[in-house]
């Protein structure tokens, strides 16, 4: 029988680079394929000659034996190929069968009208028959990313596709989501469709996929069944070197108290309670790991400590002062270094070049700022020296922001913010979208300043990163620290655990020492006056939620043998 | 803050308007005029019994259609661009070129003349459409083919025919304003043409394949472009679908009087921009903007019969309500919702 898709020897040059270099590759009918590569390994423009987005320079694709040329995804698209991109191209208002037929439309009334209920029909018959959990009429706003994603397969499956293409499908998932997705992959695959993903995720290739490719410089470095391969052979493959998996850090005594947050209570955009009090203290030379569910209460909590967001009650004690009512700029000036969660809305201007980006914070103070004018040399060489220290490619500081890949930005933004000598580095996932090489790098670039005695605050998903980083490791449930554990005693299951909200009993694993921060007396200590609305530091002596909180939480101090 | 007419029941509406906002407004225009009516039956000689004469006389429902129609027709041409992610702020100017358009060709025909059995007025009608419809061509290219600023060339729009109208009158009437047709299209024909448009454009939005891609391109217009469906095609057709029906308004409005009056803001008096009001207020529903639209010339309609009668109603004040109301309803009440993408120019990648 013939492969689904046979690519064979696809070559995409693009003025001054080869993309994809004679790549040869056959995925067979029924299985799950996962392309896997570093950041501009050619995974991506690979997937976008099978789909007719680009004509190979050199090359064939063959889809079920025929050999075809593909003028533009139109021509995939009735070849039976579909795509599924990473940023959803979903209509967010509209409803989830009015999504799915767009473009395609079932008519009746000679073509006039929309046939919304063969639609709807069409709809619910493709979502039973692979097992989706979708309701047709719901508006695509209203449902969660897991969903949306499934809209997306649905749109593919509608218009007959056999071969899916999803581009790293599980980038905007919850842990539990990525699990229903290979739920998805396996009844996809019993019915007979293909599925190629792009990825540059080891552990999802090898839990996901059946047979994982793995793309360096534009040249397929090998096809390997899962089953057979580990984690370091595929880290090897991509990289081209061998790849330390577990950064090394070693044993360091805390210094002084850099943060100390007590009781800190914050409300989201919608004026739920989203951070419902947490107390922690953070030493020099510590890595606090905070790990968690996203939508968990870590965007809040994270921007209540940076000055974004006013918490309601509670204080943020930073080198010994308090920080209520102080503004971004008096943070970014005692030296709190921040990498943001979403790097296009917070961490860069996407219209500005490396140049403004990287004096983006400190754009007022020298060497940057002159005389009130902006010394745009001293602002170029400082973005050269970032962009050369964190690899970041092309290396053009007269580049707009935009023009990057998102890996690429990232490593700026990091190299940014790791360069401000701050006192405290708040990094939520600094290592979202950057491949394993650049990671690897980041993560020593931590230690190091770790060892020179910075604070870190380190929020992200990567049980791994958090867990292989930090010294010690929250871990938050709906806002509140389900515990503080010791990352080089505990198990994976006892994290999950905690990230699903149970609590441990085993005192062994809560190494950590524990007090309650409230019971000793430590109440809201920036409490000023109390006055209600637009009063940011909030906590009045004797609020009754202080007393009465259900969500009474362990402050860990500090005193870990890591 | 939530709208405290939203829960009103209404279960006959419930099929035909699918959002408890629009819902509401026509419930509250329905509800202001039953008991103003109730007020004025009960109370004939206090202020509510002569508003109410007036309200409920055959003459200010009159001019209330004739006032209403350029709104109300304007604002559905308003919606389709802008649902499709073309902002079209240059709605005044096609009412003004369409309604110089109708009284110019009309008159050159000849009230009385006849070309192929369709009397002059009506030949002039159709012209208006085609002013107005090439116009917004004009602002299509620009904006769709070379991504000019929409505002900006909104604005334009408006100016050109601001300027434009009253020139070629003056070149060919010797003033600015034309004298009269001594022929007009009445008032039940504008009437009818609003109500069947109504319903057109609600049924083309809601229930074609086309309203769906319009709506597509005014907030993703990525998802529409992937899905095969040329993103211009569909904006194209959006305003120039705004060019035709303000064009209908334009030339109702100029020929239900028979005259084109080019002094000042001309005729048209900031009813361009009235309607685009009046669709924001009806939130892009074509029975919200109707609804709008009618409250808005029956409050110009009885604005003028009080003055008539003798009351002190300032009209400048009057004729400031629409965009009071349209400001309250966007900062307080805030269910108006404004296409994600319009706005934005699209590049297709492929």
């Amino acid at each position: 029988m013939n492969p689904a898709v046979h690519l064979d020897g696809i070559t995409k040059r693009f003025p001054g680079v080869v993309a994809n270099d004679d790549v040869d590759l056959a995925i067979e009918r029924g299985s799950v394929h996962a392309l896997l590569g570093e950041n501009g390994a050619g995974k991506t423009t690979l997937m976008n000659v099978l789909y007719g987005l680009y004509r190979p320079t050199e090359g064939t694709v063959v889809v079920e034996g025929e050999p075809r040329s593909f003028a533009s995804p139109r021509d995939a698209i009735d070849a039976g190929i579909g795509m599924i991109h990473q940023h959803f191209m979903l209509v967010d208002p509209m409803t989830v069968w009015e999504n799915v037929v767009l473009g395609n439309e079932p008519r009746t009334w000679g073509g006039l009208r929309v046939d919304e209920k063969a639609a709807r029909e069409a709809v619910i018959e493709l979502s039973e028959r692979y097992g989706f959990d979708v309701d047709p009429d719901a508006r695509i706003e209203d449902v969660s990313v897991g969903v949306q994603q499934r809209v997306e397969i649905l749109k593919a499956l509608y218009r007959g596709a056999e071969v899916l293409i999803m581009d790293e499908p599980t980038a905007v998932l919850t842990p539990q989501e990525v699990e229903e997705l290979y739920g998805v992959f396996e009844e996809l695959t019993e019915q007979g469709k293909t599925i190629i993903f792009i990825s540059h995720k080891l552990g999802e290739a090898l839990s996901a996929a059946d047979e994982i490719t793995v793309l360096r410089d534009g040249v397929n470095v090998g096809t390997v069944a899962s089953e057979d391969v580990t984690r370091e052979d595929l880290a090897e493959m991509m990289v081209g070197r061998e790849v330390l998996m577990e950064p090394a850090t070693t044993p360091q005594e805390p210094g002084d108290r850099v943060l100390g947050v007590t009781d800190l209570r914050v409300e989201d955009d919608r004026g739920v309670e989203a951070v419902s009090g947490v107390s922690f203290e953070l030493r020099a030379g510590e890595v606090l790991g905070i790990a968690g569910v996203d939508g968990n209460g870590q965007s809040q909590l994270v921007e209540a400590i940076t000055g974004m967001r006013e918490p309601e009650s509670g204080s943020v004690e930073y080198l010994g002062e308090p920080m209520a009512g102080a503004t971004r700029r008096e943070h970014i000036d005692r030296g709190m270094a921040f990498i943001p969660e979403d790097r296009h809305e917070k961490g860069l201007v996407m219209s500005y070049d490396l140049v403004q980006n990287g004096i983006l914070g400190s754009q007022h103070e020298p060497p940057f700022a002159a005389g009130g004018r902006i010394d745009w040399n001293a602002s170029t060489d400082h973005a050269e020296s970032v962009i050369e220290a964190y690899d970041v490619r092309p290396p053009n500081p007269d580049a707009d922001a935009e023009s990057f890949s998102g890996g690429n930005q990232q490593k700026f933004i990091v190299g940014r913010e790791f360069e401000r000598d701050p006192d405290l580095v708040v990094a939520t996932h600094p290592t979202r979208g950057v491949d394993i090489g650049s990671t690897e790098f980041l993560h020593d670039r931590l230690l190091e300043l770790r060892a020179e005695g910075k604070a870190i605050l380190l929020v992200s998903s990567k049980l791994d990163e958090v867990q292989g980083l930090s010294d010690r490791l929250a871990v938050i449930h709906e806002g509140a620290f389900t515990g503080v554990v010791d990352p080089a005693t505990v198990t994976e299951e006892e994290i999950g655990l905690l990230m699903a909200g149970e609590t441990l009993d085993d005192e062994s694993v809560s190494g950590a020492a524990i007090h309650d921060a409230v019971d000793d007396g430590l109440d809201g200590d920036g409490a000023g006056d109390g006055d209600g609305a637009g009063d940011g530091d909030g906590a009045g002596d004797g609020d009754a939620d202080d007393e009465s909180g259900p969500n009474r939480e362990p402050a860990a101090d500090g005193g870990v043998e890591a | 803050m939530r709208n405290p007419l939203a829960d009103v029941p209404v279960p006959l509406l419930d099929d035909l308007i699918d959002d408890d906002y629009v819902r509401s407004l026509v419930v509250g225009v329905v509800g202001t005029l039953g008991t103003l009516g109730l007020l004025g039956l009960l109370f004939p000689d206090s202020v509510a019994g002569d508003l109410a004469g007036i309200v409920f006389s055959a003459g200010t429902a009159e001019s209330t259609a004739r006032l209403a129609a350029p709104i109300v027709l304007a604002g559905l041409g308003g919606i389709f661009a802008e649902k499709s992610g073309v902002i079209n702020i240059g709605l005044e100017g096609l009412l003004i070129i369409s309604a110089f358009a109708s009284v110019y060709i009309a008159s050159v025909i000849g009230i009385g003349n006849a070309v192929l059995g369709v009397p002059a007025i009506w030949i002039g009608f159709l012209a208006g459409i085609v002013a107005s419809t090439l116009l917004a061509g004009v602002f299509a290219v620009v904006c769709i083919e070379f991504k000019a600023d929409q505002i900006i060339a909104g604005l334009a729009v408006w100016l050109i025919a601001l300027g434009l109208a009253p020139f070629m009158s003056t070149v060919f009437f010797g003033g600015v304003n034309t004298p009269n047709l001594g022929a007009s299209v009445g008032w039940r024909y504008s009437a009818t043409m609003v109500v069947i448009a109504t319903a057109a454009s609600w049924w083309t939005l809601n229930r074609t394949a086309f309203g769906k891609h319009l709506r597509a391109s005014g907030e993703n217009p990525k998802a529409l472009d992937t899905v095969g469906v040329s993103v211009s095609r569909v904006r194209y057709a959006g305003v120039l679908l705004s060019g035709v029906l303000s064009g209908v308004g334009g030339s109702a409005l100029a020929l239900s009087i028979g005259q084109f009056v080019g002094s000042g803001e001309t005729m048209v008096q900031g009813k361009g921009f009235i309607a685009i009001v009046a669709y924001l207020f009806g939130n892009y529903n074509p029975l919200g903007t109707l609804g709008a639209g009618v409250l808005f010339a029956g409050l110009d309609a009885t604005q003028i019969r009080l003055q008539q009668l003798g009351y002190a109603v300032p009209d400048t004040l009057v004729q400031t309500i629409p965009y009071v109301v349209v400001i309250v309803v966007l900062a307080l009440v805030g269910r108006t919702r404004i296409p994600a993408a319009a706005g934005d120019h699209y590049e297709t990648e492929e």
